[in-house]
């Protein structure tokens, strides 16, 4: 087959539908990783905007041009833009986009979750937006206190809608995270082991990890909270068993691994873009990715160092502090070894080497800062000042959006397959870079002076007007080299002229192809033996366009790649993806029901947009099952490998178990607030104790025992070629009891709304319900599976995907049941 | 999945060694009470588990320079060994104030 015919069919088998319609129904992530890139970027220029209007309210004393109701609305949504919209969107867009290209695959491992998470932050992010519009956006702070944000303080609609859309856009995050997780590990060209990766899958690997790890704690905060504004369950209030202090602790649970979240991405751009514009080979590969590890790590130990002045006693802030300070020895590791890169190498002053130089400079003072308020008796002097938004914001800009700049600019020629015309970039990233340091090192200065952030005014006799006046200045000269980048960028899309195929001359897989990419990525998957493929072999993107990898021959309209050993990069199993469908805008558009019903207090229609998520998650699913048993595919270089639908550990697994890790946090953390207010909260012990139950236990433990032995006889009944019907049913039976008994302890819980033990009980007997209710609902799916003939002894990946949530529910339930009766039955 | 573990596991344990002992700290400065050779009963139990902490690095680095358990040799070998020493160094650096400190104040 010639290359020309063989791009033709795959186009054929891979493209979206055309026009408009194309955009509700793609699955592909070409498509979605520029669609998140583009949504990201209208909400940085909204963000933008926003940051101008405080920089015009502070240009000047006693300005009158916002009051202080529309001013706190707009700080807070400035950060609350910043950070959910636009940061963590444009790490997931451009993995999305980057990553299969990296890894040498066609798509990533589940198209339809990709699509599923950008509708959900599209419409999340629309309905903040819509709120700011109608002047009913959230007003508390991007990282919204309590008491500050409780009903009796905040009455009104503004701080909920910061807690619903948030959990919201949370979805898109966790969905992205699950998917680039289960990608980076099994989703690779085959040869391609951990030590081949290039090192932008190790950095979003980690942050993905991180993602799973690091939101749950501000899900769960969110929830919380919107559970006390909405009915009285008292979680934050001190007199009613509650503490304030609690939301901070989860907040920042997530907050501080939030902020390496943002960078770490950022530095995954920074080591592929560095090498290729110093015409050399990343330094120290291995330090730079154990130095990651180590960041992500010791960011989850910094939390409370946002907290230094909130009594907390000294040992617990010296514990903080000495994690703070070990933070910036990774740090230091990959900054040295991107410096000893450039020493190694040739660097040419491209524009994307201008903004990595803006980065260095910007990131290395921001850093230096950080080292400074991690010390205890400095923060206390700084805490809420405008050094700290100093600080953040040469932190985060010099992080992310420095690094995103040469990002954008290094991957623009391979998004539109044109090259740089106009010269406009540079003076763009001139003024970017000027401007930022006006604007920010003269608000570290006003910031010791004494201001205050969030303050909507000042009077001339403090002393700050020329100082507001100058960093509004500069953050004027910083808005246009932003909306030169921007033109520039709108130039180069429609006006400049056809570029080559590996304009830098680049040495990763993303330069294998014809630019932009086509659809399918790549007509054959290359097999890797080093980690510069295209260093090695200048011509592998002609022999792939030839069909020379593996799956080279397209084959009855199916939409394939391989999957492989996640260490060892050996393929392992064959693998077909859903085709185009509007099932995932359709989803998300009925999850959004949901949530905009408890926005607005349609009680009524939650339930059923729960029943409408439910039916379209078994249709999700159901379209997946397979009625004959498939047969060995040989997939080229005469290697014939299983189908993924025969495989134990299938990709639906593997999402599983991250899934779940993301959901085991998010319990983790709501037994550490239970433990929290119990422990350290005023207004205990609450005035009626839970009544334990011995019935009610022992059924409850009985059903957890049961389920997942059940499920465990079920998967070996199976595999030895019976049909183990009547064991799913023990499970569900099982499952079924564990869910009553949680059921019982919600209804028996004393009284929520009156203290914060009765609402923890009945979170935590919800949560049980909740999984038992999903993992029922999933045995019942594969009964039915089964009875319908979509399983077989080969046909058994559904099998360990549902034992292993009944396994999930019945730990959580068995660990739910023991905290609400144990202590009153020893007692 | 082995090969991920082998990386992550010492960091693990010092993200949940250095957690649990923040924790125990509060549970102990809200509840504990009395003395032992004139020293606060909280002190030593801290201390107890800043030791405990400590060993169960010095074991998981131990077991990782083992060629029974190592990781097979290049990357993951180095960086798994990386993240031995990381949480150990993490481990002895954040919680030395327990040491040098008063405990309760």
């Amino acid at each position: 087959m010639r290359a020309l015919e063989r791009h033709r069919k795959l186009t054929a088998i891979w493209a979206s539908e055309t026009g408009f319609k194309g955009w509700f129904s793609t699955v592909n992530h070409n498509d979605l990783g520029r669609m998140f890139l583009f949504t990201a970027f209208f909400f940085f220029i909204i963000g933008g905007l926003l940051a101008m209007l405080i920089r015009v309210q502070l240009a000047t004393p006693n300005s009158a041009f916002a009051g202080p109701e529309i001013y706190n609305q707009i700080f807070t949504m400035h950060g609350t833009v910043m950070m959910f919209l636009f940061a963590i969107p444009t790490f997931e867009g451009l993995a999305i986009y980057l990553l299969p290209k990296l890894l040498g695959t066609r798509d990533l491992a589940f198209p339809r979750l990709t699509a599923y998470g950008f509708w959900c932050y599209a419409f999340g992010g629309t309905m903040l937006i819509v709120a700011m519009l109608f002047g009913i956006a959230p007003d508390g702070g991007w990282f919204m206190y309590p008491p500050l944000s409780s009903a009796i303080h905040s009455p009104g609609i503004n701080a909920d809608f910061w807690l619903i859309g948030i959990t919201f856009v949370e979805i898109s995050a966790i969905a992205a995270a699950v998917e680039i997780t289960v990608s980076v590990l099994k989703y690779r060209a085959p040869g391609m082991s951990l030590e081949k990766m290039p090192i932008f899958a190790w950095y979003a690997l980690i942050t993905a990890l991180m993602i799973l790890t690091g939101f749950p704690p501000l899900i769960l905060g969110s929830v919380l909270l919107e559970l006390e504004r909405a009915f009285g369950l008292p979680f934050f209030q001190a007199d009613l068993g509650g503490d304030s202090l609690l939301w901070q602790h989860l907040f920042w649970l997530f907050g501080h691994p939030e902020v390496y979240i943002i960078f770490l991405p950022a530095a995954g751009v920074i080591s592929t873009v560095l090498p290729v514009m110093c015409r050399t080979t990343l330094l120290g590969y291995g330090w730079i990715v154990s130095a990651a590890l180590a960041l992500a790590f010791l960011s989850f130990g910094l939390w409370v160092h946002h907290m230094f002045t909130t009594g907390i006693p000294h040992l617990g802030l010296a514990f903080f502090s000495a994690a703070s300070t070990l933070v910036a020895v990774p740090t230091g590791v990959q900054i040295f070894a991107w410096i000893g890169t450039m020493w190694k190498g040739r660097p040419e002053l491209h524009l994307p080497m201008l903004h990595i130089l803006g980065f260095f400079v910007t990131f290395v003072i921001g850093g230096l800062t950080g080292v400074m308020v991690a010390v205890v008796p400095f923060d206390w002097q700084a805490h809420d000042t405008a050094f700290i938004t100093a600080h953040l914001h040469y932190v985060l800009f010099g992080g992310f959006v420095f690094p995103i700049f040469a990002g954008i600019y290094y991957w623009l020629p391979h998004f539109t397959g044109r090259q740089q015309f106009f010269r406009l970039g540079e003076l763009a990233f001139a003024l970017v870079f000027v401007g930022f340091h006006v604007t920010f090192l003269a608000m570290h200065w006003v910031g010791l002076l004494g201001q205050r952030r969030r303050i909507s005014g000042y009077t001339p006799e403090d002393g700050w007007s020329v100082i507001n006046l100058i960093s509004s200045v500069g953050s004027f000269i910083l808005a246009i080299g932003i909306a030169m980048i921007l033109i520039d960028v709108l130039l180069h899309i429609f006006t400049a002229r056809r570029s080559c195929r590996n304009p830098w001359n680049a040495t990763t897989l993303e330069w294998a192809m014809i630019t932009p990419a086509p659809a399918y990525t790549f007509a054959s998957l290359p097999l890797i033996s080093c980690r510069d493929p295209l260093g090695r072999e200048p011509a592998l993107a002609t022999a792939l366009a030839r069909g020379e990898g593996y799956l080279g021959v397209p084959r009855e309209g199916l939409r394939e790649t391989l999957a492989v050993d996640s260490a060892s990069g050996r393929p392992e199993m064959h693998v077909l993806y859903p085709a185009n469908t509007r099932l995932p805008i359709v989803m998300s558009a009925v999850t959004g029901l949901f949530f905009l019903s408890l926005l607005l207090k349609f009680y009524w229609t939650v339930p059923l947009a729960l029943v409408g998520v439910i039916i379209l998650a078994w249709r999700w699913v159901w379209s997946l099952g397979l009625r004959d048993d498939p047969a060995m595919q040989p997939v080229g270089h005469d290697l014939t490998l299983p189908s993924a639908a025969t495989a134990e550990r299938a990709p639906g697994w593997w999402g599983s178990v991250f899934l779940l890790t993301a959901n085991g946090t998010f319990f983790g953390a709501l037994l550490f607030g239970f433990a929290f207010l119990w422990t350290v909260a005023p207004g205990w012990p609450p005035p009626v104790w839970f009544k334990p139950s011995v019935l009610e236990f022992a059924l409850g433990v009985a059903g957890a025992v049961i389920a997942p032995l059940a499920m465990r006889r079920a998967i070996r009944k199976n595999r030895a070629g019976d049909t183990p019907f009547s064991n799913v049913l023990i499970a569900l039976f099982g499952i079924a009891v564990l869910g009553i008994t949680c059921a019982a302890l919600m209804m028996r819980a004393p009284a929520p709304t009156s203290h914060a033990y009765g609402a923890t009980l009945l979170v935590l007997g919800g949560y049980g319900l909740f999984h038992a209710t999903v993992a029922a609902l999933m045995s019942g799916f594969l009964a039915t599976q089964m009875r319908l003939g979509f399983t077989s002894a080969k046909r058994r990946a559904a099998f360990p995907i549902v034992a292993l949530w009944v396994k999930y529910a019945s730990i959580t339930g068995l660990i739910i049941l023991s905290a609400a009766h144990l202590p009153g039955m020893l007692s | 999945m082995t090969e991920l573990l082998r990386i992550l596991l010492a960091p693990l344990v010092w993200l949940v060694s250095f957690s649990a002992i923040y924790g125990l700290h509060g549970l102990l400065c809200e509840t504990a009470e009395g003395s032992f050779a004139e020293f606060p009963v909280q002190r030593f139990v801290l201390l107890a588990a800043f030791l405990l902490a400590i060993a169960l690095q010095i074991t998981i680095l131990w077991v990782l320079y083992q060629p029974r358990f190592a990781a097979p040799a290049g990357l993951l070998r180095f960086v798994s060994r990386a993240g031995g020493w990381t949480g150990l160094v993490a481990t002895v650096w954040t919680l030395f104030p327990i040491v040098a400190l008063s405990t309760c104040t």
